[in-house]
């Protein structure tokens, strides 16, 4: 601790020398911050809640570690490499953009930065999580104004720029997980039969072949890098949901409407939508569902809001899964309801308000 | 009767903070000069009847104006007037009265005409008692009174609420207020204040959590029909008016005007036992019992001092001097800093909570595990573990961020309002109708938003700028009340006194 004072300290009186490194003043800050806190102290109300945007944002990483070691055990250790460069270019596009507006650096893109190789294929290449990740903190987040202006989920915004200009890469390449013993920690990469297994949603909507459950909650199928071990998504996603870090009513809505909308459509409609609990465990419904659609910046911050936009993504997923030619409608879903959110606000408060 | 148990949405419940004060009292000494100021409580400033070098008894008059709306205010010790000077008291100019005490001695003298058997008195006798002894200008908008004490007429008044919630943070103990004997003197003043509003119906509202009291006082009401009584959650702001009003009596409140100008009185649990003293036993208000509260106490003790007493003598032997701290009155969220340690205690005080001022940098802060953290949101042990003490300082815990639209302040402001989405329209200087729209005067400034905001942000700074740049552009709050509601008293209202 001492050391890092110092060594802070030191920095510090480096930059103060230095007219040309004084730009780079936000990052030392953003050092300084996360280790030590703050000296403020208020003004009114005397006493504040604890909980600050740092403690907010590690509590959506803790909920992610489960997910994170399956996808090492699952995936190997370049999955860990994966998560390196993600976060090094989005840090280095946040600082840049911290540098040029002489603004503090947010601690958003710590989640960014993890939820981003999560939802890309396991053996994307290194180039292509780098390209990936820039384009969405660029421009699914800065260029709106930075951290709480996004209209976008920036994680979403990069991955759906990956797969429309490399479909190759983003569809085609699903790598059957390593199983049994210590599977993937001992590995750095599946290369015996990569480019093999097609992903679950796949295999049933094109040769109507169904995984079984235990496979899809544990994870013994292929997939995007954090989709496959369902339970400990779920179980990252109950915890936010009782640490009150995410609000339950989007998850609840969403799956809610995955589960019941197939069956009802089904019934009235005639359509032949595969039935609604297989949904909610085929691709990467509930990784989007808790970690995805959840984010307070991009969805509505109206109660009611939020249970329209839980249903509106729960009908999309299910539509463009059954009926477009793509095989995963979750991503696409959340991208057009983020960008319905504001839509959904405005009319909310305007029948709340009305005008007396 | 005891009424079924009943909340409001919003609101947070401030559980077990380090430093209550225990339900012991101890009485201050009669402190050699006091410092009275001639504006105490409700009414307005008044002029003093003595002059420089007069000699005074403890609890002579010194104050009063039958024509304003104002009561009495009296010397507090037996002395001389040393001084009668305007001095600056929380960003006001008040006259004020210095007075050397002469003799120390505890005695006070009576009223004339009080009654142990007061039931016997007259009405009129009752409530010139009552006025007399400064009692009516307690709480919010005082004891109505034929004396002009407070903005409405005793026969206007048509709910009367006893309260001892105790949503704050730090409250006054209610097992002392109301302990052994003082139980049936507070009976008393609620049944001699019922006896001068005829025509009102008592709301006893009492803490959830004193199931021992709230017995007592059913056994004690049994029989009368005209008083319910009400355990409530101490969520915060149960306490104030505002709540107070739309959870018992199911009726709006209008916002930004006081609860008398729609026929309610509300007065707390020692305003109720100084109408007892005062009309059964004669005793003037010159004496306040204060809950010394918070980690930055020696002691957490009440305490019973003269009115005038200066914080100095008072407390400061009483405070750990050795960390720097912070002095707040009554509130620690809306209470003000008293940084003057020589300005005089007065009626309107009930708490004085001292709390270290903290300004050290915490290594790794938002990695702990928080045993002693109090939070909203259940990101610390805390919440797990709610029997241990919780740990107050003033440090921010986290810097400014931007807002994150997490929609806590949201679930947690008590009236329905949005303060993110509002304190967005202020920052970017979007001032118009839509906000009054969006019942930006609805705000009771509670200052739970500003206590909840994870990227902390003063949203209650931001919201008062808004009613302020609507003011200047001509927009009201009356814009949004006075159609709604039929108000009494409206010439003789001054806007809310807040402390």
């Amino acid at each position: 601790m001492q050391f890092l004072r110092k060594t802070l300290d030191n920095f510090y009186d480096l930059i103060n020398k230095n007219k040309r490194l004084s730009k780079f003043k936000p990052v030392l800050d953003a050092g300084d911050e996360f280790f030590f806190g703050t000296s403020k102290v208020t003004t009114l109300p005397h006493i504040v809640d604890y909980i600050d945007i740092k403690r907010f944002m590690s509590f959506v990483v803790i909920a992610l570690i489960p997910t994170v070691i399956a996808a090492i055990y699952f995936w190997g250790w370049y999955f860990l490499a994966m998560v390196i460069v993600s976060y090094t270019f989005g840090g280095l596009v946040e600082v840049a953009f911290a540098v040029a507006r002489k603004k503090e650096i947010h601690e958003g893109f710590l989640v960014t930065g993890l939820i981003f190789p999560l939802i890309l294929a396991p053996t994307t290449p290194l180039w292509v999580v780098a390209i990936g990740i820039i384009f969405g903190v660029l421009f699914g987040k800065e260029v709106f104004g930075g951290t709480g202006r996004n209209i976008f989920n920036p994680a979403i915004v990069g991955r759906i720029f990956l797969t429309i200009t490399f479909p190759k890469i983003m569809t085609l390449n699903w790598q059957a997980p390593f199983t049994g013993g210590l599977g993937g920690f001992l590995h750095y990469q599946n290369t015996l039969d990569a480019v093999t297994a097609a992903t679950p949603l796949a295999l049933l909507k094109s040769q109507n072949i169904a995984t079984s459950y235990t496979d899809l909650l544990f994870g013994f199928c292929s997939g995007s890098a954090g989709e496959t071990f369902r339970i400990g998504l779920i179980a990252g996603g109950i915890f936010l949901i009782l640490t009150k870090i995410v609000d339950w009513r989007i998850p609840l809505a969403y799956l809610g409407t995955v589960f019941v909308f197939p069956f009802l459509s089904n019934r009235l409609f005639h359509t032949t939508f595969s039935p609604g609990l297989a949904q909610m465990l085929y691709g990467g419904l509930l990784l989007g569902a808790f970690f995805m659609a959840t984010d307070p910046v991009t969805s509505p911050f109206t109660k009611p809001g939020r249970w329209i936009a839980g249903i509106l993504l729960g009908v999309l997923t299910v539509l463009i899964r059954g009926l477009s030619g793509y095989v995963e409608g979750v991503m696409f879903s959340i991208l057009l309801v983020n960008c319905l959110s504001p839509l959904i606000d405005t009319m909310v408060l305007k029948a709340r308000y009305r005008k007396k | 009767m005891l009424k079924p148990f009943r909340t409001f949405k919003g609101g947070y419940r401030f559980k077990n903070y380090a430093g209550q004060p225990a339900a012991r009292l101890v009485e201050a000494d009669i402190p050699s000069k006091v410092i009275i100021p001639l504006m105490q409580g409700f009414g307005t400033e008044i002029n003093p009847c003595v002059k420089k070098g007069d000699t005074v008894f403890a609890g002579q008059t010194i104050g009063r104006d039958d024509e304003a709306i104002s009561s009495p205010i009296h010397s507090s010790v037996n002395g001389v007037v040393e001084d009668i000077k305007r001095m600056n008291y929380f960003k006001r100019e008040v006259t004020m009265a210095v007075i050397r005490t002469t003799n120390t001695s505890r005695e006070i003298p009576r009223l004339e005409g009080h009654s142990p058997e007061w039931w016997k008195l007259s009405n009129e006798k009752i409530e010139e008692l009552i006025y007399l002894s400064g009692v009516s200008s307690l709480d919010r908008e005082g004891i109505p009174t034929r004396f002009k004490s407070s903005i409405i007429m005793p026969q206007d008044v048509s709910h009367l609420i006893v309260h001892g919630v105790g949503s704050e943070p730090y409250n006054i103990s209610l097992d002392l207020l109301l302990d052994g004997k003082n139980l049936l003197h507070f009976f008393e003043g609620v049944n001699i204040l019922k006896r001068i509003m005829p025509n009102c119906r008592v709301h006893l509202v009492i803490n959830a959590h004193k199931k021992k009291i709230i017995e007592q006082l059913v056994k004690l009401s049994s029989e009368l029909e005209w008083l319910d009584i009400y355990p409530l959650e101490p969520k915060y702001p149960q306490g104030y008016d505002e709540m107070l009003v739309p959870t018992i009596l199911k009726q709006k409140f209008p916002y930004g005007y006081s609860a008398a100008n729609i026929g309610v009185v509300v007065l707390n649990i020692q305003a109720t036992l100084a109408v007892y003293h005062a009309v059964a036993e004669g005793i003037p208000l010159i004496e306040r019992i204060i809950a010394l509260c918070g980690p930055s106490m020696k002691e957490n003790i009440h305490l019973k001092a003269r009115v005038g007493s200066s914080l100095e003598d008072l407390i400061k032997s009483r405070i750990k001097e050795n960390v720097p701290y912070r002095l707040v009155l009554n509130s620690l969220l809306t209470g003000v800093t008293l940084n003057d340690l020589s300005l005089p205690i007065e009626r309107s005080y009930s708490q004085l909570i001292a709390l270290p001022e903290n300004k050290e940098r915490e290594f790794l802060s938002f990695m702990r595990p928080g045993l002693r953290r109090d939070s909203y949101s259940r990101t610390f042990l805390a919440k797990l573990f709610p029997g241990i003490r919780k740990r107050t300082d003033t440090n921010q815990h986290g810097e400014e961020r931007p807002c994150i639209s997490c929609s806590f302040c949201e679930e947690i402001c008590p009236v329905r309002i949005i303060p993110h989405l509002l304190s967005k329209y202020v920052k970017k200087d979007l001032i118009d109708e839509t906000l009054m729209n969006y019942d930006i005067f609805n705000c009771i400034e509670c200052g739970l938003c500003s206590f909840i905001c994870p990227s902390k942000i003063p949203l209650l700074k931001q919201m008062k700028e808004g009613h302020e740049k609507l003011i200047m552009q001509g927009c009201d709050r009356s814009q949004c009340i006075l159609p709604y509601f039929n108000l009494k008293g409206i010439e003789g209202y001054r806007g809310v006194t807040k402390l």
